[in-house]
């Protein structure tokens, strides 16, 4: 993969479906998690990771792939499949890519898929941001 | 034990501009709507506002609670809609609206995280399995 773009700076028909980004190597940290698993920021220590801790795995995915969720852009849905626990201190590998984009009620909608899984390869969770797009079909970053 | 459907708890956060910066650290974005105070008042939304899934840490905290354990279990999902942004000092509720089981175990879960104006600025519909 070459060196990741602005994510800011993909326009709407640059976006490929179905192109993959990743796998990136992450670890759930005890820090993570205990960071996660109550009150942002306190630590609450836990033996596993904490559902809290997979929106920034997403988001890290997507930093390392396309430089971060695009400015302008709304955030309009998330899903998250749980598939197994994970243990605190686990290395996890996060590949992520446009699962779909299609303009809805005159807006742009595009679907960022995931795929965590352990180093076993087991998965451990999928899921999915649907995001309305700064920039539409013809349009310019 | 299954978890008794009338006990879901109602788990309530302050959002702070601390917690938004740790989020930030944690998740590497550092959109300048979440941490720098001027662009943000500049852009469309007027101020500061949180990233999205701090305003559905409250539901996260509630269905662990409630399920008895730290993880979400295999075989739940949730179903998360983002409804209004979330800004600083923003008392988040999460709060249980309906919740059935479907089969020993399995739970669908819908619930909702309201601010302190009572405006519902996340939506779950979530399958919650009692581990």
């Amino acid at each position: 993969m070459s060196e990741a773009r602005e994510l800011s700076n993909i326009p709407y028909d640059d976006l490929v479906v179905d192109a993959r980004f990743g796998p990136y190597d992450e670890t759930v940290t005890e820090d993570l998690a205990a960071r996660l698993a109550g009150p942002i920021g306190a630590q609450t220590p836990t033996a596993f990771a904490p559902p809290a801790v997979y929106p920034i795995l997403f988001l890290r995915a997507l930093r390392r792939a396309m430089g971060g969720i695009p400015a302008g852009s709304i955030l309009a849905k998330q899903e998250l499949e749980f598939h197994a626990e994970l243990p605190v201190g686990s290395q996890v590998h996060v590949t992520t890519w446009v699962g779909s984009k299609e303009v809805k009620r005159e807006r742009p909608f595009v679907t960022i898929e995931f795929d965590i899984r352990d180093d076993s390869g087991k998965q451990i969770l999928t899921g999915r941001k649907i995001i309305v797009w700064p920039t539409g079909p013809g349009e310019q970053a | 034990m299954s978890p008794d459907t009338s006990s879901f708890p109602a788990v309530t956060d302050t959002v702070t501009q601390a917690e938004i910066d740790v989020y930030a650290e944690l998740s590497t974005d550092f959109n300048p709507l979440h941490v720098d105070p001027e662009a943000a008042a500049a852009s469309e939304f007027g101020g500061i506002i949180a990233h999205g899934p701090i305003a559905l840490h409250a539901f996260f905290r509630a269905a662990t609670q409630w399920l008895g354990t730290e993880a979400a279990p295999a075989g739940s999902n949730i179903r998360i809609t983002y409804r209004a942004p979330t800004r600083p000092g923003d008392r988040i509720t999460c709060r249980l609206v309906e919740a059935s089981e479907t089969e020993p175990g399995h739970f669908e879960v819908s619930a909702e995280c309201v601010n302190q104006d009572e405006t519902v600025v996340v939506s779950i519909a979530a399958t919650l399995v009692a581990a």
